[in-house]
């Protein structure tokens, strides 16, 4: 996965257990290589499974996970769009099946995919375009990295900050289920 | 000729009778037939054996509001189911259910029955037309090309049977036919049989050929709009003009009243009824055809073997006339 | 009627004038559902059409909207176990499965094995009344009335087995975390075992009955060929991706459950079009009786639910998890993001019905209308999986 990538401008990198979280790559990126990473990952016969948008006191985590037809194992590729200016570039020109994932995530949470040839809503009605069911009450959100996986790092940006810094000291996936209540 | 009139009225009041009765009758065969084909029973809480199941869907029929969408054009809507039933009866008036037992004695019986029929796709498409309705739009246009092009093969058929008997008088047709199976026309035009089978139920629209109100392309075709008495309307038509079909194949091929031991308008009833019975069958066994697909059968199966067949019966024809003037 | 010529632009919604921008100026525009015989509840096609032929496509969805990814944010993880057997009536089961096996792995939670056999084995019984309502209805898209008949017959048998357990007969919600909620009575098994061969023995009949049918071969054959190379770009599973010849199954590609323990084929075929999808899905049928047969024999005694299993206020800890199951129509997955909090802050359900019906707007584009709706049947759409 680290070859597939070579060259890049990557945020994060790192291996995940599958058998934990169900996926063996995790991937941060700028929104800037988002297009260059789905078409390395087309050329190398994935297939995009489905795109979600998860809304983090951060930002909204647009991931895309991606599976294998021949192999096993999943690819979660993950671009942190800003609350105030949600706009990631669309990748439905590299993938088709995205153009009603991306059309789905903005009527969730409002997240705008530039150069999407037909952003319009999808599931939700049209009159109420501009109500984002999804989008959490700023209080109540959460942070990145108490949810994600932090993997094993292969590399990391210095100044990518996401994932980094007390996430070790969690330890929330080695802990197992001991938040049960 | 007061007689003459007298015997077209009596004749006509029995028909439109007949028709209302053996549309109800087809509704209860149709629905227990299909019943039985796919495992179930049919109507039967209605009457004994659901007997009485059509004259509630009559009655619910006759019930409904008569409805007509925005914008649709009221004469024209109206006129179509009327249209579409009002031929049926005059086609029944040349049909000989035995020896005599007919309303019209014309010697061109065949062709007014025909030429009526043709009719039947104005009303169809009248009521697609006429209905606003895109689908309805659809299904008319299908059914105009549908027709158009299933009237030839059965135009062709029909006519060997006429150049074997020599005459279009359907009295005559039935004549020169014997008693028994070996003697009727099947035996001597059996590729015509099967053409004017075929392009029957293309032009009766009953399935496999039933495109103009193929239900899962066009939600109900050119009655998409049509409630009450202006769907009854067309849906007793179909089954008038199946039994049209079916007694002029009868006719035609199986020897009409002719049969041992019966007198002949029930060997008539009988021969029709297991005719309709295999339209019933077939109806709820084979999936629909495509649109094209049906166009391919006619022009590039019917038409040409038609054609085929009816120059052989025309060579024959005149060998047969040669060989006897020559004895 | 020239007065209302311009009517249709004036009368349509958003959705048909957003369409009609594109259109070509002779062309018709004709909405397909959402109210249609042939589109399974309310899927709504908009298609523009030159005489019967299709230029362009576009699917409408939301009219079965439901939103279970909100109703996930306000309820905790037990609770929203019945929404999963709400996503697909056909096979309510499997997304039962998906949800709980992601939580489970988010929790760690280990199911008992006989647990497992049980979710095979309804898992499966709940697969092949999926693919049976799909052939019953594919083949009413096609006209023919009578075999949906047959396949409810014997569907019902399948509702019936899966009565017994689960107590209900569409909208399941069997499966708990970290097993199931009854064990398979002995009665049950019995009825098993005497379902097997005799669905064996309708197989054949199935074939003669109709998909040798030279009206039903002529209109499925070489229709809405897709290639594999299309179900990548879509992202398309199941039996749409099997029936272009891609061999994948999530059984096999992400083994789960006891599924590495039993025998059984994936089929593909290369045919690529309807008649392809519609082989493999009878095919299929086959083989989950297999793997059901082996199942049960194989079952062992012991617990149906694991130690301590989690109460309807269980908290699910932090962390994050996505699962994936086959499906009657391909790969459903779940991805869970929990926060530690009451619910789970983030659940995604992965529709495969969704990844597929979107490639309909290409391979149907240039077909007629007639082949239209059997490519779209071909597709085995479940809307309320699709609309969530």
């Amino acid at each position: 996965m680290d070859a597939l990538f070579q060259g890049l401008s990557l945020d994060y990198l790192a291996a995940c257990d599958y058998a934990k979280t169900g996926k063996t790559w995790q991937v941060f990126l700028p929104a800037s290589s988002l297009v260059k990473a789905a078409e390395r990952l087309r050329v190398a016969d994935w297939h995009l499974e489905d795109v979600l948008a998860l809304d983090c006191a951060e930002g909204f985590v647009v991931t895309y996970h991606f599976a294998h037809f021949d192999k096993p194992g999943r690819v979660a590729i993950r671009v942190l769009a800003p609350h105030d200016a949600p706009n990631v570039p669309s990748i439905s020109h590299v993938f088709d099946g995205a153009l009603w994932h991306e059309r789905e995530t903005r009527d969730f949470h409002g997240v705008i995919f530039e150069g999407h040839p037909n952003l319009i809503p999808l599931l939700l009605d049209p009159d109420m375009a501009d109500c984002f069911p999804l989008r959490k009450e700023p209080k109540s959100r959460a942070k990145t990295r108490e949810m994600l996986e932090v993997g094993e790092v292969v590399y990391c940006r210095p100044s990518f900050t996401l994932m980094t810094p007390d996430a070790p000291a969690e330890g929330q996936e080695s802990g197992g289920p001991a938040a049960t209540a | 000729m007061p007689a003459e009139l007298i015997r077209i009225l009596i004749g006509l009041v029995a028909v439109a009778v007949s028709v209302g009765l053996i549309g109800l009758v087809m509704v209860w065969v149709e629905r227990k037939v299909a019943g039985h084909v796919q495992r179930r029973p049919g109507p039967y809480e209605v009457g004994p054996y659901g007997l009485l199941q059509p004259l509630a869907d009559a009655l619910k029929l006759v019930g409904k509001q008569l409805f007509m969408p925005d914008n649709a054009d009221p004469i024209l809507f109206w006129l179509a189911p009327v249209l579409s039933f009002l031929p049926v009866l005059l086609l029944f008036l040349p049909l000989p259910l035995g020896d005599g037992l007919f309303t019209l004695d014309v010697n061109l019986g065949l062709l007014l029955i025909l030429a009526f029929s043709g009719l039947a796709v104005l009303s169809l498409l009248l009521g697609g037309w006429a209905s606003n309705n895109k689908y309805g739009l659809l299904g008319a246009a299908r059914a105009v090309a549908q027709s158009v092009a299933y009237e030839i093969p059965l135009l062709l058929s029909v006519l060997a049977v006429a150049f074997v008997s020599g005459s279009l008088d359907l009295a005559t047709v039935v004549k020169e036919q014997g008693t028994w199976p070996w003697n009727w026309n099947i035996m001597t035009q059996p590729l015509a049989f099967l053409i004017y089978i075929v392009s029957a139920l293309g032009e009766t629209n009953r399935a496999p050929f039933d495109l103009p109100e193929a239900e899962s392309e066009l939600t109900a075709g050119f009655h998409t709009e049509y409630s009450g008495m202006g769907f009854g309307l067309f849906f007793l038509a179909e089954y008038a003009n199946m039994v049209v079909v079916c007694s002029v194949a009868t006719v035609l091929f199986l020897g009409g009243w002719h049969g041992p031991v019966l007198p002949g308008p029930v060997w008539f009833v009988l021969k029709v009824s297991l005719l309709m019975l295999l339209l019933v069958f077939f109806r709820w066994t084979y999936p629909r055809v495509r649109f094209d697909q049906l166009l391919n059968i006619n022009w590039k199966w019917l038409m040409p073997l038609a054609v085929a067949n009816l120059m052989l019966t025309a060579f024959f024809v005149k060998l047969a006339q040669y060989a006897v003037v020559k004895m | 009627m020239t007065r209302y010529a311009d009517m249709d632009q004036v009368a349509g919604d958003f959705y048909t004038n957003n369409f009609a921008k594109t259109a070509k100026e002779s062309s018709l525009i004709l909405n397909l559902g959402p109210q249609h015989p042939s589109t399974h509840g309310v899927l709504r096609v908009i298609v523009e059409m030159d005489g019967e032929y299709i230029l362009r496509a576009e699917p409408v969805l939301g009219y079965l909207h439901r939103m279970h990814e909100k109703m996930a944010e306000v309820k905790t993880a037990a609770q929203f176990i019945p929404n999963m057997g709400r996503v697909d009536y056909g096979h309510a089961l499997a997304w039962n499965w998906a949800f709980l096996g992601a939580v489970e792995k988010l929790a760690g939670i280990e199911v008992p094995e006989r647990a497992e056999y049980v979710r095979t084995i309804t898992c499966e019984l709940n697969r092949i009344a999926s693919h049976l309502l799909w052939w019953g209805a594919y083949l009413l898209d096609l006209g023919a009335f009578t075999p949906i008949m047959y396949a409810f017959d014997d569907r019902e048998k399948v509702l019936d087995i899966l009565q017994m357990p689960t107590g209900s007969r569409l909208t399941y919600s069997y499966y708990r975390i970290g097993g199931v909620a009854l064990d398979l009575s002995e009665d049950c098994l019995r009825s098993i075992r005497e379902f097997i061969p005799w669905m064996r023995s309708r197989l054949p009949m199935y074939k003669d009955l109709v998909s040798d049918n030279i009206i039903l071969r002529k209109r499925i054959e070489g229709v809405g060929v897709i290639e594999p190379e299309l179900c990548r770009r879509y992202g398309a599973t199941g039996p749409v991706a099997r029936g272009s010849g891609i061999n994948y199954d999530v059984r096999r590609a992400e083994p789960y459950s006891v599924y590495p323990k039993v025998d059984f084929i994936v089929p593909t075929s290369e045919l690529k079009d309807a008649r392809g999808r519609y082989d493999v899905r009878m095919i299929e049928i086959e083989q989950s009786l297999r793997i059901i047969e082996q199942c049960v024999e194989q079952m062992p005694e012991g617990d149906i639910l694991v130690k301590g299993a989690p109460k309807p206020s269980w908290k699910a800890p932090k962390g994050e998890a996505y699962f994936a199951v086959e499906g009657g129509r391909g790969k459903i997955g779940v991805y869970v993001a929990s926060d530690g909090g009451k619910n789970i802050y983030r659940t995604k359900l992965r529709a495969p019905g969704y990844s597929n019906l979107s490639l309909f707007a290409e391979v149907s584009s240039g077909t007629i209308l007639a082949d239209a709706v059997a490519i779209l049947g071909s597709l085995d759409l479940i809307i309320p999986e699709i609309d969530r």
